[in-house]
This record gives structure tokens, C-alpha cells and sequence, in this order.
């Protein structure tokens, strides 16, 4: 019930600050930050699937009514938290596919290079897959790439720094 | 059977991933195909006064910078108004073309600057303003000031970074006006009461004058120009004294409530002064 309430707080934080501040960034033109994936990040792992299908979708729905692109966002969190299970596996280098309790996706259950792998890899596949949508075509593909490649370093840059700023909270709240 | 509902419950994820991916799809091309599509437009009915709400807080931080691009812009446009000019016969133009075409320029008698007001008092007997541009800035004795809705007063102290001005709510401030549509010249003056209400003195009596009309400056002094609002009628009595009316005016300053005014100067102020000093000592 903790666990619950304290997500959804995270939850609302991360949307109102993506909303308010992030989503109106555009370093260099082309930058962009999409800070509330952190929150899709942190969920527990072993929730139910279809939940966590459901939950990347609301939350894309939320990000998309404001930034008008609906569809984009919502689409590409669907689809990072269908890779999600498979991108925890895949750095646990187990085959199990059970998770275990202690299996969160947190900065002291995991290490650096765990939390760095799994931010990169789930934030690429989400800003291919927006970019792509966002732009829906192949012209000026150079340019393309290169906001694919902007928006992910600094997406995965700010949520790396935010995780680790706010890390022992997040310890004592799990 | 028994696989079937086996086989649901394996691939109930994988279903409801593919409803919602076929969804945010749907979505997204209704969105791109219709420019105005009634999903889209319910989302934007709900997220739009949130947005603007936000829009117009964000707003608020940048409204300084933005009202003093509009001042400038406002003394600008003041500049080239019509009572800002007097028009002269151009005799050498007119002597080498016909004769009977006048060659007519403009010469320009007021220019307008602005200031702000950093201190002010209405509730005295004798009220003063304080704006923050003085000799440094072109502001010397005797300009015109102007709120934006109205006549403010007179700079009557220079120092070099500020400058005094006696607002109409002073005991010697006197502003010559008219008042129309009856078209009678009188002077407005301050007895001292009302920080809204002056009074227009020297307005005979046989005039017709109604609750709501308007007085304006009428260009007589050198202070200033022709045809600026100072206030509307708001009281018309047969005074004491039998030749003339006592006509309170509602101000167009709200003197409370000031903060950027505009200064006017008389470019010619000196030669015209120079004349009238002249007159007097003859």
C-alpha cells in the first residue's frame, strides 16, 4: 500500500514537472528532455504485465495532451514497458523469469552500470520510437538521428542525475 | 476449452499490449489525419485552461519588460500625433512653384519622453511626485506630465537623476482647459478635498454645461499641448459668486494608482516665455 502511493506520488511529481518545465527545454534546438520516464523506470518489476502496459499508456496520454502530440508518447511507453521485463533479464544476465522482491530497479539494490544500461537502453527505444512517430518520415534523416541521439543523452543524463541526487529517499521509501 | 482459456490467461498480456499499441495508433492518425477531430478536441476542451492558466502565469513574470516596450512604443506613436505640430508657410517653397499652391511644413513644438513614478503623495494639502529620470535623462522645470489616462501635472524640480513634479492635487497648480462641446476656456484648479475631484473655475454662467462632458487642456500655456484630457463634469452649481459656475470635475488621473507617466517639452518654451516677459515689461 506504501509502495502504491509512493509510485503515484512519484508519479504526479514527475508529470507535473515534465509538463511545467521539461517538455518547454529545447537545448540547442533540438534537446529535449523526457524526465517522467524516470517514474515508468521505477516501477516494481514484478507487477503484473498488462498493468504495466496500461500504466506506460496513461502516462503517455497525460504527456501527450499537453505537448499535442497525442499518440506519440503514448505508443512509444507501451512499448518500452513491453522491453522493460526483457532489458532487466537481459542485465541480470539470468534466465529466470520470475523477479524478485528484492529486484528493484534502484540505485543501491543495482549498481552504476546496471541503472546506466537499463536507463539507456529503455530511453533509446522510447525516444526512436517517439522521434520517429513525431516526425513520420524518412526526409532529413540525418537530422532525425541527431534529436534521436540529443533527446536520449540528455534524457538519460537528467534522469541519472535525479535518481542519484534523490537516491537515499528512495532507499528509505522501498 | 480447457487449453483455450490456458492460452488467454499465457497471452492476456501480449493481448492487451497489442489493444493498446493498435489504440495510441488509431490515435495518432486520427490526430494527423483530422486537423480538428473531435478526440483531440475534447483532450484540448480539458488540457487548454490548464495551459493557459500556466501560460498566463509564465506570463506575468515577463509583463515589466513587455510593458516598457509598449511605453516606448506609446511615445512613439504620441510623437506624431496632430497636436504635437504647428504647420508654417514655407515662403521659399512657395515663391518657386506657383503661387497659388502654400507649401506648408510641419514644425515639431512638443516631444514626449516617460518616466516612473517612484514616490508620490495624494493625501496632502500640498502633493508632490517623484519620477525616476531627471536632468541626465532631458527632463528640465516646467515640462508637461501626462498619466496615461489623463493630465498628471507639472515638473516643477530638476535634480540630475530625478525630478519633482506638482501633480494637480497642489493648491497653486492652475491648468488652463476647455470644456466642450459649449467650448469655454477656464482653469482648473485643486481646493484641496478630493484627491478624484478639481474644480473649473472662470466658466460663465449663461453656458450650457452638462454632467459628463469633457474638459481638455486648451494649449494656452506653453506647458501643454491643445486637446489633452484632464477630466469629465461631474457637478454643475450656481455659485456664490453670480457671474460664474462652480463646476466640480471627476479627474482622469487616479492619482492612487500611478505609476508611468509621459513628460512633455515645449521645444520653443524659451522663445515663447522670452515673448510673454517681454509683453510684461512693456
Amino acid at each position: 500500500m506504501n509502495n502504491i502511493i509512493s509510485n503515484l506520488i512519484r508519479f504526479i511529481i514527475l508529470l507535473i514537472v515534465q509538463i511545467a518545465i521539461c517538455q518547454h527545454i529545447c537545448l540547442f534546438g533540438y534537446m529535449t528532455p523526457a524526465l517522467f520516464l524516470l517514474a515508468l523506470f521505477l516501477l516494481p518489476l514484478e507487477l503484473p504485465l498488462s498493468l504495466q502496459y496500461l500504466i506506460g499508456f496513461v502516462t503517455g496520454f497525460v504527456v501527450d495532451s499537453f505537448a499535442h502530440t497525442l499518440g506519440v508518447s503514448m505508443f512509444s511507453c507501451t512499448l518500452m514497458m513491453f522491453f522493460r521485463p526483457y532489458v532487466a533479464h537481459f542485465l541480470n544476465g539470468s534466465n529466470n523469469n520470475k523477479f524478485e522482491n528484492i529486484d528493484r530497479p534502484v540505485p543501491g539494490v543495482k549498481d552504476f552500470r546496471w541503472i546506466f544500461l537499463y536507463t539507456l537502453i529503455l530511453t533509446s527505444i522510447y525516444q526512436i520510437s517517439a522521434v520517429m512517430l513525431g516526425t513520420m518520415s524518412f526526409r532529413n534523416f540525418g537530422h532525425t538521428l541527431l534529436v534521436i541521439l540529443g533527446n536520449t543523452f540528455f534524457t538519460v543524463f537528467v534522469i541519472l542525475c535525479v535518481e542519484y541526487i534523490f537516491h537515499p529517499r528512495l532507499k528509505n521509501e522501498i | 476449452m480447457n487449453n483455450l482459456i490456458e492460452f488467454f490467461k499465457k497471452a492476456f498480456h501480449i493481448i492487451v499490449l497489442a489493444v493498446l499499441l493498435i489504440l495510441s495508433i488509431v490515435m495518432l492518425g486520427t490526430s494527423l489525419s483530422f486537423n480538428e477531430h473531435r478526440l483531440a478536441r475534447g483532450v484540448q476542451s480539458i488540457v487548454g485552461p490548464i495551459q493557459k492558466s500556466g501560460a498566463g502565469m509564465i506570463h506575468r513574470f515577463r509583463l515589466g519588460p513587455e510593458n516598457e516596450e509598449l511605453v516606448k512604443q506609446n511615445v512613439e506613436l504620441m510623437r506624431e500625433r496632430e497636436n504635437m505640430f504647428i504647420e508654417k508657410e514655407d515662403t521659399t517653397l512657395t515663391e518657386m512653384s506657383q503661387p497659388d499652391s502654400l507649401h506648408r511644413e510641419r514644425i515639431r513644438l512638443y516631444d514626449y519622453t516617460y518616466a516612473h513614478v517612484i514616490f508620490r503623495t495624494v493625501d496632502r494639502a500640498f502633493n508632490y511626485m517623484i519620477v525616476d529620470k531627471g536632468a541626465k535623462d532631458g527632463i528640465c522645470r516646467d515640462m508637461a506630465v501626462l498619466s496615461p489616462s489623463g493630465v498628471a501635472g507639472v515638473v516643477t524640480d530638476v535634480s540630475s537623476n530625478f525630478a519633482t513634479v506638482r501633480p494637480i492635487l497642489h493648491p497653486e497648480s492652475r491648468i488652463s482647459a476647455v470644456v466642450t462641446p459649449a467650448n469655454q476656456n477656464g482653469t482648473v484648479i485643486w481646493e484641496g478635498d478630493n484627491p478624484r475631484v478639481a474644480y473649473l473655475e472662470a466658466i460663465p454662467q449663461h453656458s450650457e454645461i452638462n454632467i459628463g462632458d469633457s474638459v481638455f487642456t486648451n494649449g494656452y500655456s506653453n506647458i501643454f499641448p491643445k486637446g489633452l484630457l484632464i477630466g469629465t463634469v461631474k457637478e454643475v452649481q450656481v455659485g456664490n459668486n453670480a457671474s460664474f459656475l462652480t463646476i466640480k470635475v471627476k479627474l482622469a488621473t487616479n492619482y492612487t494608482d500611478i505609476y508611468t507617466v509621459y513628460l512633455v517639452e515645449n521645444l520653443f518654451k524659451s522663445e515663447l516665455d522670452t515673448l510673454k516677459a517681454n509683453f510684461k515689461d512693456e
